[in-house]
């Protein structure tokens, strides 16, 4: 139901951050997230920072596989 | 990619009791199709496509009142997905090259700003979405109200699922939950589901996230107990989004509402509380009750349910196809009729 | 009186009379000059030798300057890259232009500078055209019909309908840039990204890949629909399927972002300089390093391959080993958030 797009933030300003995602930017707000940093991976749905997130799936389904397989 | 191997055999290699999984999410839907998932399930694993579209689950009425307020001048700011979703008797797109101001637009502050640099104009944005959307949208309307913005407003039809869960498990075994509706709502209440015996599987969308979920699913689910698993974790926590929740607690509050092919679930809207009517469409501009008429042969509904199959309905892919939807599972690149209709379907088996 | 450059089409540019004179000399006869552009009703022309290709294109684009290109160059690209996916060496172009009263007369000479710059690159003549001037808001910038006339190569004879299973899929390079830029230009959901259009004339690579692989079965240019809707076009011509590998089409990262963005399938997003190239097998590595060796087709690979199983459909081979159908693109391309 929910199109997300992990995405790099490369500069915050208060509510809003631009937000590179291989090469393609955007402003979206970040009000909904504190502790932001440059640098720091979000996801982003309808031009809002859901969540902060960590860029690598990868690694993530390797320990849910090791975990729970 | 080694563990996305040992993912990929616990699925093909399943050989446990029957398993019916909902994915509830439309994406996930359509990323299960385009990843050719299906094509890995083992024969006794069913995988119904649930009510996870917001376009889907929309009323007719809905796009009635939105074509209501385009008659009047107002201009429509909608996600790109409910341009050709059909009212009663017309679409948006259709409304639009009759030379109503529709626009799409990426994001609801994206309308807001619209509303910012067109005063004259009254803007209304169409506010579809579930939890994941719904603070999207009420970030628009603090904005425009931090802005004294009096020309915009919203049309909500804003969801919540717990209600849709309960009202859809004797259909499903396991539940893959939508990740970004967790990602904001976090996982608490599904793990209060296990109690109610109710099973899922919170779920990411890249094919090896996805593979990965499935694969627990049916390890999990082959033994019978009710179970909870996180298998996003890199996005969903726990607690999920507190400043999300709290946002959308200040600006709305639950209502009943009407799913297309669900019918009324008590709690399962959201709309703007009192003290922001001046930022719901249908207060502002005294929108009558309507009561939308689908096309009486559409079987969306038990699509949704899980009760049948796109391919079982008389108008797929006969009168109903994605150039001209009959019903909104059609219209929505998301939908199951959609994705079905362009994936290939039920024949997806025979051609491994 | 001399026009400057703060000077804009008006309706008297199209009336006829001295005016349209002085633009036709000033915009058009200068920038495309040649021997057969005269001043008289019709271009009269050389016969060709054997057999004559001709095709007609209307381009409308909004804006009408995009990065990598502008309407103009598109106008000649398009028509010079139909005629040479036939095989044939484009040889004439026509040019009918409707211009919007207004439009800036700078903007227009940048114009027609591309179209002469582009039809010089090509080896093609501009040996006749037409102006016209609609009043404002009647049309959008400028509209723009090319007619061209090849000469078809001798011996080539390709065709939608001759793919045969067992033949390999060729793309001549990254897909979707040209939609992708043109999205950007539009500035419509407040994405930047650098992408250029891929807006080329490409019968230079034809020439090559004809010259290396005469017996190419299928030649076409992407265009509107992407590649995605060339692939359908070809399966249903020629009665066969054909099996995508879907790691193997290339597509720039920054255009991979915008589509991640809305929603969007890079394969459906329209090309201007990508051909679909099919060959048989055993000579795919041939054609790959004659088209790698032009100027527009550098980075042609292998996406795919011709079989005989599910005739007209496009099957994409996943990276899990799944195998799914591709969507067919319906009407607009919309972004989605669902």
């Amino acid at each position: 139901m929910c199109v997300g797009l992990s995405a790099k933030v490369v500069r915050l300003d208060q509510d809003t951050a631009i937000v590179d995602a291989s090469g393609a930017r955007r402003e979206i707000s970040v009000g909904l997230l504190d502790e932001l940093e440059p640098g720091d991976y979000v996801m982003v749905h309808a031009g809002v920072a859901i969540a902060k997130i960590t860029q690598d799936d990868g690694t993530e389904t390797d320990a849910l596989a090791e975990a729970l397989l | 990619m080694a563990q996305t191997e040992r993912a990929r055999e616990a699925l093909t290699a399943y050989d446990g009791a029957p398993l019916r999984i909902m994915e509830v999410c439309g994406t996930h839907t359509h990323e299960i199709f385009r990843q050719g998932l299906r094509a890995l399930l083992p024969p006794q694993v069913e995988l119904i496509s649930g009510p996870g579209c917001p376009v889907c689950v929309t009323p007719v009425s809905f796009l009635d009142e939105a074509l209501l307020l385009a008659e009047r001048g107002v201009t429509i700011c909608t996600f790109g997905d409910l341009v050709r979703v059909p009212g009663s008797v017309s679409t948006l797109a259709k409304a639009r090259a009759a030379g109503a101001a529709v626009r799409v637009v990426y994001s609801p502050l994206d309308a807001v700003e619209v509303a910012r640099t067109e005063p004259g104009t009254e803007v209304v944005f169409l506010s579809v979405g579930f939890e994941t959307t719904t603070p999207a949208a009420c970030l628009a309307v603090k904005r425009a109200a931090e802005l004294g913005l009096k020309n915009f407003s919203l049309l909500t039809a804003n969801k919540t699922m717990p209600g849709a869960y309960r009202a859809l498990k004797d259909s499903v075994d396991v539940y893959l939950y939508p990740g970004h509706v967790n990602a904001v709502t976090g996982t608490r209440l599904c793990e209060c589901l296990v109690d109610e015996g109710i099973s899922g599987v919170v779920a990411g969308f890249t094919g090896a996230e996805l593979l990965t979920a499935l694969a627990v699913t049916v390890t999990k689910g082959g033994e019978g107990k009710p179970f909870f698993a996180n298998c996003y974790p890199r996005v969903v926590t726990r607690e999920g989004s507190a400043a999300a929740q709290r946002l959308v607690a200040a600006l709305m509050e639950p209502c009943a509402a009407e799913w297309r092919g669900l019918g009324e679930i008590p709690d399962s809207g959201m709309r703007l509380r009192a003290d922001w009517a001046m930022f719901d469409a249908r207060r502002k501009f005294d929108i009558p009750p309507l009561s939308g008429r689908g096309n009486p042969a559409c079987r969306c509904g038990e699509v949704l349910q899980g009760r049948c199959r796109p391919s079982d309905c008389p108008v797929f892919g006969r009168g109903c196809t994605p150039e001209h939807p009959v019903g909104a599972c059609m219209v929505s690149g998301e939908g199951a009729c959609s994705a079905y209709y362009q994936y290939g379907g039920g024949s997806l088996g025979s051609w491994q | 009186m001399a026009m400057t450059t703060q000077d804009t089409v008006t309706l008297a540019h199209g009336a006829g009379g001295r005016q349209t004179a002085e633009l036709i000399e000033r915009v058009f006869r200068t920038q495309f000059q040649n021997s057969h552009l005269t001043a008289d009703d019709a271009a009269v022309l050389p016969a060709l030798s054997g057999c004559m290709a001709m095709t007609t294109d209307g381009f409308i684009v909004s804006p009408a300057f995009f990065p990598g290109g502008n309407v103009g160059k598109l106008s000649v690209c398009g028509t010079v890259n139909d005629l040479a996916c036939m095989g044939a060496r484009p040889r004439y172009l026509s040019c009918a232009m409707v211009v919007e009263e207004g439009f800036p007369m700078e903007q227009l000479e940048r114009i027609a500078a591309a179209m002469a710059q582009t039809a010089q690159e090509a080896g093609v003549e501009i040996v006749c055209g037409d102006t016209k001037v609609a009043g404002r808001g009647q049309a959008d910038g400028v509209f723009i019909t090319t007619t061209g006339v090849g000469e078809l190569l001798p011996g080539v004879h390709t065709g939608g309908a001759l793919a045969k299973p067992g033949d390999a899929v060729l793309v001549t390079g990254d897909v979707g840039r040209h939609g992708c830029a043109i999205l950007l230009a539009r500035d419509e959901f407040g994405i930047e990204a650098a992408v250029e259009s891929d807006c080329a004339p490409l019968w230079g690579a034809v020439e090559a890949l004809l010259d290396a692989v005469s017996d190419t079965h299928v030649i076409r240019d992407a265009t509107r629909g992407g590649v995605g809707t060339v692939l359908y076009e070809i399966a249903g011509q020629s009665g066969v399927g054909i099996r995508l590998d879907a790691a193997s089409v290339p597509v720039d990262p920054k255009v991979r972002g915008v589509c991640g963005m809305l929603g969007l399938e890079p394969l459906y997003l329209a090309c201007e300089g990508r051909l679909v190239v099919v060959t048989p097998q055993e000579r795919a590595e041939a054609a790959l390093a004659a088209l790698r060796a032009t100027p527009y087709a550098v980075g042609a690979v292998q996406i795919g391959t011709v079989t005989d199983a599910r005739p007209g459909a496009v099957v994409v081979q996943t990276e899990f080993g799944g195998q799914t159908l591709l969507p067919q693109p319906t009407g607009e391309l919309l972004p989605r958030i669902c």
